[in-house]
Formats: structure tokens, sequence, C-alpha cells
């Protein structure tokens, strides 16, 4: 199927793309200017945020132009033609938009870099947003499950895959939907970024432990089941699926990573601070000063909070 | 807990030495499974048109558990090591003990009542399923006797003076 047919179908569509690249575009600057401002007074910015935002900001940019690039491939070289409609090219968008990005983008810790260089009310509004009901309510766990997998169940086992093939302005929604319910669940689970009721490490981990069984079990079922409907000939469904399942499970690794590095970093500066302790007192031998609470993975908030002055 | 004596170990870091152990057992044991049975031999399917559903959801998390846990056992054993109280003969033990066990429920509950996969087809499956569930049963034997023997060693060991 000829992808061009979709963007004959309204100028807000053929228009689109190049709406999100300016979006993206002006992201981008922000976010530079933004690093540029803190290292012009002296601050430090780590540099690999700036990295993993260039990768999100990266992600976002070939998901835009993979589709163009697809269709012009098969005039420039004697290949066969890739039908971006099918569930491979869809499996690969899925995974740089929903995964990929918003895992970098969440590394990239935008959120800091505002409330470090706003002033005044921009900073008052963005503080306002972030401890809003609504925030703590889309940041618990059942919430961030739902719509992040349950809706992928939604779209890939049901006819609702089939009806955005018809429904041009359905699937920039549910592309809109992927990349936003996908920040949702990096920023959850990285938690780099500051977020009011911040779950404990084990049950960030356990969220991702289903998140990752029921994608898993998701491409499973799809490859089982030839589904979802208008996904393309079986072949391209099975080979759609297997990219979702090795695909999910690189970023899932990625993920587990995040989430521990963070929890390994804290425990290290506990740590080195008791050791510091520890000589400065000289023996080290009495309960109170040789010992500091551990910090297991389970009680990552709770430590969190007691270290915090007030 | 933060203890400069090395001699000292507490209670919480031998039980985190046994917990690295079993995660970095199962994980390895998924690893294996997944690179040399699934990619390189090509002997176990992806899906076998005989697989239940059960079948394709206990996998599913097993899949995605084996790989949250080899990262899980790797940042616990680097914190043990920073902290210089890793219980080496409890990371072994607990070591053995994951691999066996998911080795074990492999062979007999995802292969035999969840019928996932089987260990090859077209061949005689009995050899290859005594093979791999004995294997993993003396693993899991071995991980529990080492696991006494550290016990039994700690508990004959002087209790420290406080």
């Amino acid at each position: 199927m000829a992808p061009g047919s979709m963007a004959g179908s309204g100028p807000l569509l053929r228009l689109g793309p190049v709406l999100v690249f300016l979006v993206l575009l002006a992201a981008m600057v922000a976010y530079g200017i933004g690093v540029a401002r803190l290292r012009a007074r002296g601050d430090h910015w780590p540099w690999s945020r700036s990295a993993a935002a260039a990768i999100g900001f990266g992600c976002l940019v070939a998901v835009l132009v993979l589709d163009p690039v697809l269709d012009l491939v098969p005039l420039l070289v004697p290949v066969h033609p890739v039908d971006v409609m099918a569930l491979p090219a869809h499996a690969v968008r899925h995974l740089l938009l929903a995964m990929t990005a918003p895992l970098a983008l969440a590394i990239s810790a935008p959120i800091t870099l505002a409330l470090r260089t706003f002033a005044g009310r921009p900073r008052r509004t963005l503080l306002t947003v972030l401890h809003s009901r609504l925030a703590r309510a889309l940041t618990t766990a059942p919430v961030v499950l739902v719509l992040d997998v349950g809706v992928m169940y939604a779209l890939y086992l049901t006819p609702l895959y089939s009806a955005t093939h018809r429904h041009p302005y359905l699937s920039a929604l549910v592309h809109v939907h992927f990349f936003l319910a996908g920040c949702l669940f990096s920023w959850y689970l990285v938690a780099v970024d500051p977020m009011p009721g911040r779950a404990s490490t084990r049950t960030r981990m356990l969220v991702l432990f289903l998140a990752a069984g029921s994608h898993d079990l998701l491409a499973k079922l799809m490859y089982a089941h030839l589904l979802p409907q208008h996904g393309g000939s079986p072949g391209q469904i099975r080979l759609g699926a297997q990219i979702m399942f090795y695909g999910g499970d690189v970023i899932e690794i990625a993920l587990a990573v995040a989430v521990l590095s963070g929890w390994y970093a804290r425990t290290g500066r506990q740590l080195s601070r008791a050791r510091r302790r520890q000589s400065e007192t000289g023996t080290g031998t009495g309960p109170g000063s040789a010992e500091v609470s551990d910090e297991t993975p389970g009680t990552g908030t709770s430590a969190r909070s007691t270290s915090r002055p007030g | 807990m933060v203890h400069a004596d090395p001699n000292r170990q507490p209670e919480a870091m031998t039980a985190r030495s046994l917990t690295a152990g079993v995660l970095i057992g199962i994980g390895v044991a998924a690893f294996l499974d997944e690179t040399v049975f699934h990619q390189l031999l090509h002997w176990h399917h992806f899906y076998d048109r005989s697989t239940p559903t059960a079948g394709l959801v206990s996998d599913g998390f097993f899949h995605a558990g084996g790989w949250l846990c080899i990262v899980g056992g790797l940042f616990l054993f680097a914190d043990l090591q920073r902290r210089g109280s890793t219980a080496t003969g409890r990371v072994w033990a607990g070591g053995l003990i994951g691999w066996g066990g998911f080795q074990l429920y492999d062979g007999l509950i995802q292969h035999k009542i969840f019928r996932l996969h089987q260990i090859r087809y077209h061949v005689d499956l009995l050899p290859y399923d005594l093979t791999w569930n004995i294997l993993a049963g003396l693993g899991l034997l071995a991980g529990l006797m080492l696991l006494l023997r550290s016990a039994r060693a700690r508990s004959n060991r002087p209790q420290p003076t406080r």
C-alpha cells in the first residue's frame, strides 16, 4: 500500500510531520540554551544528560523520516519495497517512539534543567504542575501500567489497529499516545527528575517486571494468533512480533540498569558519608557511629526523605 | 550497614549475598537458554503451535524476569564488593540454586506441563529431557549443600566480641 495515500487526506496531515519537526527543533534548542546558561554561571551539568537528550531527539527525528526513507530506498537501490504499513516497520517505529526516545529523554532530566534555569513565575507554574493532583494520580503504578501496556493490548488484539489504517487522525493520535505513555513510564522508572511521592526502587523494579513480562507475552500472542488484523502477511506479522520481543528486551535491560544505577549511586553516597563519619570519630566501634541504616532497594524514598534537611 | 571490619559480616549482608547469587543464577540460566538453545542451536522454537496461553504467560514473564534478575543480581554483587562484605560461599550457593531451580522449572513445568516448546524436535526426547532435568536437579542439590555447609561453618565460628 502506498503510504502517500494517507498524506492526501488533509492539509493538516501533510503539514503534521513538518510541525512536529519544528516543535522538536524548538525543544532541542531550548535544552541547549538551558545547558549553556548553567555552564555560563559555572554550574555543573553532566555531559551524559546532554548526550541522552541528543539520542532522544535523534530517535524522534528518525521516526519522522523513517517512512519517507523507506519509500525512497527502492527507488535508489534495487531492493524489495518495504511495506511501511505492515507490522515490521510499525514495530521499529514503536521501539523508537515509545521506548528508546522516552528512556533517553527521561535520563536527560529536562525538568531538573528547567527548574534550575527558570525563575519567577514560569518556575512556580512548573512546580504547581509537578505537585498537582493530576501529576500525582498519573505517576501511580497501576495508571502507568494501564496507560503504557494496557493500551498496547487494546491496539494489537482488537480491530483498533485496522481502524488506524483507515483513519489517519486516529493513527496520529495513537502515535502521540504511545510517545506520551512511554514518557510517563520512563520518567516513573528512571526517576532522575523530581517527582512528588516517588515510588521505592523495589516498587519500580516490580512495575518494570510486570510491564516487560506483559510486553513479551503480547509479542508472543501476536506471533501465535497472527494479530493485529491488517498487520500484513503471516511472515510480516511474525517478523514484527519478533522485532517487538527482542527489541523490547534491549530497552527493558537498559531501563533496569537506569533504575538500579540510581539506587547504586544513592547508596554509594550514603556509604562514603558513613565512612567519613567513622574516620572522623576515630574508632567507630560504637553502635551509633559504626552503622548507618542500610538502604535496601525497598526503602529508596524513606531514606531519601529522612536525609532531606528540615 | 557499613562495616570497616571485614571479619564481622552482619546477617543482612549474608542474606544479600545469597539473593545476589540466586538472581545471577536465574539470569545465567535464562541467558544460556535464550542464546545457546534458541539463537545458536535453534533447538528451541520461538513458538510451538501446541503451546497453550498459560504457557505463553509463564514464558513471557520468565523471559523478562531472567534479564531483570541478571541486572539486579550484578548490581547487588557490585554493592557487596564495594562494602567489602561479600559472603563468597553464599553467592555460589545462591547461583547454583538459582540456575538449577530455574532450569528444573523450565524443564518440568514449562516444557512438560505448559508444553511451551520441547528441547529439540524430530528426535527421541527422553535422553534430552533426562539430561536437562538431572543436570538441573544436581545443580540445585549442590547449591543447597553448599548453603548448609556455609551456614554450619558460620554457626561454628566463635562469635566476634562487640
